[in-house]
């Protein structure tokens, strides 16, 4: 018989089920590694799924006290601290938080949110690990680059250009009609979609350097590049970047482009305001000197109240610098001596509205939380308690086991799902299957087997006798 | 043996404090004050590990008896090694040249030198260190040098402290506890024993003692618990030291020359190996006659031909080897406590371990690593913070010597392998 026609002895069947379709789901929908990580495409990994509940006390004081605040009163606060009210500060959420917040900013550029008072856009920055940024000038570029990573540059660009090629062709409107912000952006941003509809660049620009806010920048402003040549440019956000780390050397220019110019820029695209969201920022002072502690803290206020700068005058920038509970102590004497302290106390004695503190979860927001990425990955049309295969006491016996603390939480769901998948018996997960299963993520002494590596250490007797280890 | 009889004292900084006071004073009593004094300043002592509590300013009698009987201690060695003479009834004292050298030897050279003339002195008299060392390299076959002494609490081995009530509850410890120790002998000395009649005569000697009732079902008093375990930890340390070692020394002896040996560099005891409960004790040396590798230095020469050579790793031939190292244990310990930060003393005990090398070696070498990471010339990038983690909370890490890296006690370590790097191989 040909080859073609023989058949194996065993095939595989249709009906065979997925691995977690015995509990309705199409994937284990906890991350194995619960850190954010922004660039994930996982939205396991990438802060993606989020439970609004969970930390609305928290989200309803940036609300009030920042979101929905007028940007152009001068006396709005400028400067907030989100405190981990656990020592240690990590894995609760507050990642995923920031990720989010940002979101709900830069959904409708916060008009949403304050009935039409505000445009603002949101930035996420995060230090690097490892104590890289210990100087004022340091943060900055990274300042730089996370506003470069929001959007924020070309989607002010694109406004300018809009706004001015709606002056110049009234009959705008009816083309881009029916366009989504997203395809508007990425045309407005492409020379071709220009020549494609006969728009002319050079008139386009000439209509945009009329802006008011534009006056006062200098001309090596990377929006006026090429603007007395005989070949007009087309500028994109990359000429900003060029023009940061290539002209700019000077840390002082440096900080003037970002907390002048850019600041002029942005008013001119329409924003009245920007939220900056400083994760970590404990990485910082943690690697400083005292001295480079107080210095930090001098620029910092200096660039953000009382210096020369058009952020310092109008307040555009709003940071939000969110650490763990040993920071106050760390950078306390820094910031009274720079006089940051009156500006806004890290170590307030009475509550104050500047100061947010993120607490741990309880016992319902586990619940919550855990129903939430089950959702995600519930296959649909199942029918199921919306926190099946678990039980409620399983969720907080688990809770117990690791102190409420999400990332741990989230971690050990995450294995318990895939031992139950393993053990047949297991319909359901409730808190003794949890305490039969301990030593999957006991830390404790129990596992504390000694597992000494054999071989692996040095042994100094060959090693003297000049043999290869 | 004359090993035994040695005077009773574990930090070697005693004897510079002792010579840094007669150099300035000849009264004994002068003296001793100024090395209380000193004492105090460089909080030597057990008060070098008390970071939980405010140390009481009210000195009390029994406090001060302590101190001068640590104080005679260290003048007698000191006179063994005719660094400090005295007159007969010991009111006024000198230094010796000898004395007056090794003084001077801490002032130009630091302590690491000093601790290395003071080796010279001991191992002439005592040659405690030799001992030490060949039996440690005599006592595990697979292992070179690594002598476990394993010790399991209650806790540990699943007994709550609330479900230990009566002598039967702790004769079922007790059990578990020699089950647990025969296992270990095989696997380390690759012996099989009974201990059952070891554990009968302890549980025994714990009743006649008055700490256990003798009716197994009565409760015993609460307040003795530490003291009950306490007694069954030492038993069987001791039991391992000498019955399955062979060792000669006392528990106590054991101790206190195998810390001497730890602040010289030549020996690593520890009791926070992350992976053993119980003590690790292994060489940082070996005793030869001659060795090929350039990262020994000769400390001493024996009338044998043989000598002492304590294993000096130089930085710049070996920093691909440490790097190595404590990439390797941070992933180990990444895996098994499931978290991104991991304890930085406890990758100081799996590094030492895996590279034989002593804690201040380790924490040079850990300093020129981290220096080289914020320049950015590793194939890794190093994040080292402050906080303990939350299960660290407690007090849980007196008496383990802290890690100071760029002038900051640090306390976890993160590593993240950067692009192209030499990501999880």
């Amino acid at each position: 018989m040909s080859k073609l026609l023989k058949k194996p002895q065993q095939l595989q069947r249709p009906e065979t089920i997925g691995r977690f379709q015995k509990f309705g789901l199409s994937d284990n929908p906890f991350p194995s590694e619960p850190y954010v990580n922004q660039d994930s495409t996982d939205k396991r990994m990438n802060g993606g799924i989020y439970e609004t509940e969970i930390h609305k006390k928290e989200f309803q004081q940036i609300m009030d006290c920042f979101l929905k605040q007028p940007q152009i009163e001068p006396n709005h606060l400028r400067l907030g601290y989100i405190i981990d009210t656990s020592y240690i500060g990590r894995g609760n959420g507050k990642s995923a938080f920031l990720v989010n917040l940002k979101q709900i900013i830069d959904d409708d550029y916060c008009l949403d949110i304050s009935d039409g008072t505000n445009k603002c856009f949101a930035v996420y920055v995060s230090p690097e690990a490892g104590g890289r940024t210990k100087t004022f000038p340091g943060f900055v570029d990274i300042l730089y680059q996370s506003i470069v990573k929001s959007g924020a540059i070309r989607s002010s660009l694109a406004a300018l250009r809009l706004e001015a090629i709606r002056k110049l062709y009234p009959n705008i409107d009816q083309i881009i009609e029916h366009f989504s912000d997203e395809k508007l952006l990425s045309d407005l941003d492409s020379e071709e979609w220009f020549s494609q509809n006969n728009f002319d660049i050079k008139a386009i620009s000439e209509e945009i350097y009329k802006n008011d806010f534009l006056q006062q920048l200098p001309d090596d402003f990377p929006l006026f590049r090429g603007r007395n040549s005989w070949i007009k440019p087309f500028i994109t956000a990359k000429d900003f970047t060029e023009h940061y780390f290539n002209n700019l050397r000077k840390s002082s220019d440096r900080i003037t482009f970002v907390f002048s110019h850019l600041v002029d820029y942005f008013l001119a695209a329409g924003f009245n305001g920007a939220y900056v969201l400083v994760d970590d920022f404990e990485r910082i002072p943690d690697f400083q000197s005292e001295r480079q502690r107080r210095d930090f803290a001098l620029e910092l206020r200096s660039c953000l109240f009382d210096g020369s700068c058009s952020n310092a005058r109008l307040g555009f920038y709003n940071f939000l610098l969110v650490f763990h509970a040993g920071v106050p102590r760390l950078i306390g004497d820094a910031w009274a001596a720079s006089g940051m302290e009156q500006r806004a106390p890290i170590l307030p004695k009475i509550s104050s509205k500047h100061v947010i503190r993120f607490e741990k979860l309880s016992k319902k927001q586990a619940i919550l939380l855990l129903k939430k990425y089950l959702a995600e990955y519930r296959i649909e049309g199942v029918e199921l308690d919306p926190l099946f295969p678990f039980t409620e006491d399983a969720v907080h016996r688990v809770g117990e086991l690791s102190e409420y603390n999400a990332a741990k939480m989230l971690k050990m769901v995450n294995e318990l799902l895939e031992k139950a998948l393993d053990s047949e018996d297991a319909i359901v997960i409730n808190s003794s299957f949890v305490d039969d299963n301990l030593d999957i993520f006991e830390d404790d002494s129990s596992r504390k087997q000694p597992i000494i590596k054999e071989g692996r250490a040095v042994d100094l007797e060959n090693k003297a006798k000049g043999r290869k280890q | 043996m004359a090993i035994q009889s040695v005077k009773k004292f574990y930090f070697l900084d005693y004897l510079h404090i002792l010579l840094d006071s007669i150099s300035q004073y000849d009264k004994r009593i002068d003296v001793l004050t100024s090395f209380l004094v000193l004492k105090r300043r460089y909080s030597l002592g057990e008060s070098k590990y008390k970071k939980l509590t405010v140390d009481t300013e009210d000195i009390t009698d029994g406090r001060i008896r302590r101190y001068i009987y640590t104080f005679n201690q260290v003048i007698s060695e000191a006179l063994e090694y005719k660094l400090v003479k005295a007159t007969n009834n010991l009111d006024s004292i000198h230094l010796t040249e000898l004395g007056e050298k090794l003084l001077s030897k801490y002032k130009e050279r630091g302590s690491v030198s000093f601790n290395e003339e003071l080796f010279r002195f001991m191992e002439d008299k005592y040659g405690a260190f030799r001992y030490l060392v060949s039996k440690l390299y005599a006592a595990n076959r697979t292992l070179p040098g690594l002598l476990f002494l394993p010790s399991y609490s209650p806790r540990q081995l699943g007994f709550e402290r609330e479900s230990i009530k009566t002598t039967n509850d702790f004769i079922g410890y007790s059990e578990a506890l020699v089950e647990k120790l025969g296992n270990d002998i095989e696997k380390y000395v690759g012996q099989r024993r009974d201990l059952t009649n070891e554990n009968q005569k302890l549980v025994m000697r714990l009743i006649k003692t008055d700490l256990l009732p003798s009716d197994y079902k009565k409760c015993f008093d609460p307040k003795k618990y530490n003291v009950i375990t306490k007694r069954f930890r030492d038993f069987w340390m001791s039991y391992f030291l000498q019955k399955v070692y062979h060792y000669d020394f006392s528990m106590n002896s054991f101790d206190l020359w195998t810390y001497r040996g730890k602040q010289i560099g030549i020996i690593h005891a520890t009791e926070f190996n992350p992976y053993f409960c119980g003590k690790i004790v292994y060489p940082l040396s070996v005793i030869m006659k001659s060795v090929e590798s350039r990262d020994f230095d000769e400390l001493y020469r024996y009338d044998d031909g043989y000598s002492f050579f304590i294993h000096k790793p130089r930085w710049s031939e070996n920093q691909e080897q440490f790097v190595a190292a404590i990439w390797e244990a941070y992933v180990d310990l990444r895996r098994t406590y499931r978290s991104y930060f991991v304890n930085l003393m406890a990758l100081r005990e799996i590094v030492c371990l895996s590279t034989k090398i002593s804690e201040k070696t380790f924490e040079d070498f850990m300093n020129r690593t981290y220096k080289l990471n914020l320049s950015g010339k590793l194939q890794i990038r190093i994040s080292l913070e402050v906080d303990k983690l939350p299960e660290e909370t407690g007090a849980m890490y007196l008496k383990r010597e802290p890690v100071m890296i760029d002038n900051k006690y640090r306390n976890i370590i993160a590593i993240d392998a950067t692009k192209g790097g030499r990501a999880e191989k």
